[in-house]
């Protein structure tokens, strides 16, 4: 267990109100990413809901053998598997169009090289990417365009820092699916960035 | 020689560190002499440097949830 989880841990064990706080900011997105990738977005409000109060009814027998965000998961992985009637055997690798592609084999010439090749942006660094109102917006609505499970594995790769196996573990899916998954959404997300520093639009 | 239209295919896979020694010095090399995917690599790396800075939107009702839950393990620790 991570030092700052214990710390947490025993405040959390005492009931305090500003370490629960902290806990469900830190801990609500990465489980309702795991949520949707397993329920869909219409039933996992409910499931984390669910997940937070089990997670609290078993405080007391958290051994700290693992982190507070892999327990948290597991919950709420769990919690979602127990709603679905049967659990999802097949993994839908449907790839959504993307408002601005993706990076195709139209980017490519019959040779495999590029065509266009890539183009140098204009920023370097994620802050001043992010400094543009528009494109955080049209990243936002990138993300929504891809299917729940890739948006949830794209997520919990980028935004969680979690590692591939631990994400195939949590929502059932086969390394190979998961890589081809969140290959397909980086692409797509690379696509708007680059749309995005050579038009100045969305 | 690996071709961009592979590398590009790979990249994912070379970024996750999923790929076996063998591959990664093709891509390597294949990296060596080539810009433009020089350049893709870098800018798929910033894309996702950026991903993981962009702002979650907060749900509104978190403050009230982690407020109920604090009271159920009050409550729970006084019995």
């Amino acid at each position: 267990m991570p030092a700052d989880d214990s710390e947490l841990l025993s405040r959390l064990l005492a009931g305090d109100q500003q370490a629960f706080r902290t806990l469900v900011a830190t801990y609500q997105g990465a489980m309702r990413a795991v949520a949707i990738a397993i329920v869909g977005s219409a039933h996992a409000d409910e499931v984390v809901q669910d997940a937070w109060l089990a997670a609290v009814r078993n405080l007391d027998g958290f051994q700290g053998r693992s982190s507070l965000k892999t327990w948290l998961l597991t919950i709420t992985a769990n919690t979602a598997k127990s709603r679905l009637r049967k659990v999802r055997r097949d993994v839908s690798l449907d790839d959504l169009p993307a408002p601005h592609g993706s990076i195709d084999e139209n980017r490519f010439a019959a040779d495999g090289h590029w065509s266009p090749a890539p183009l140098a942006w204009h920023e370097d660094s994620p802050e001043a990417l992010l400094a543009e109102d528009e494109l955080r917006e049209c990243l936002e609505k990138t993300l929504l365009g891809l299917s729940e499970l890739q948006r949830s594995v794209l997520l919990l790769r980028e935004r969680q820092g979690l590692e591939l196996e631990e994400i195939c573990n949590l929502l059932e899916v086969s390394l190979s699916n998961a890589r081809v998954l969140l290959h397909r959404a980086r692409l797509k997300v690379f696509a708007t960035v680059e749309h995005f520093e050579e038009t100045g639009e969305c | 020689m690996l071709t961009c239209k592979e590398l590009v295919a790979r990249s994912s896979d070379l970024l996750d560190e999923q790929l076996g020694w063998r591959e990664k010095l093709a891509l390597r090399r294949h990296l060596l002499l080539c810009r433009n995917c020089r350049r893709y690599l870098r800018q798929m790396r910033l894309t996702q440097a950026t991903l993981r800075l962009l702002p979650e939107s907060p749900s509104p009702d978190s403050e009230r949830l982690a407020d109920h839950l604090a009271e159920l393990r009050r409550d729970s620790a006084r019995r």
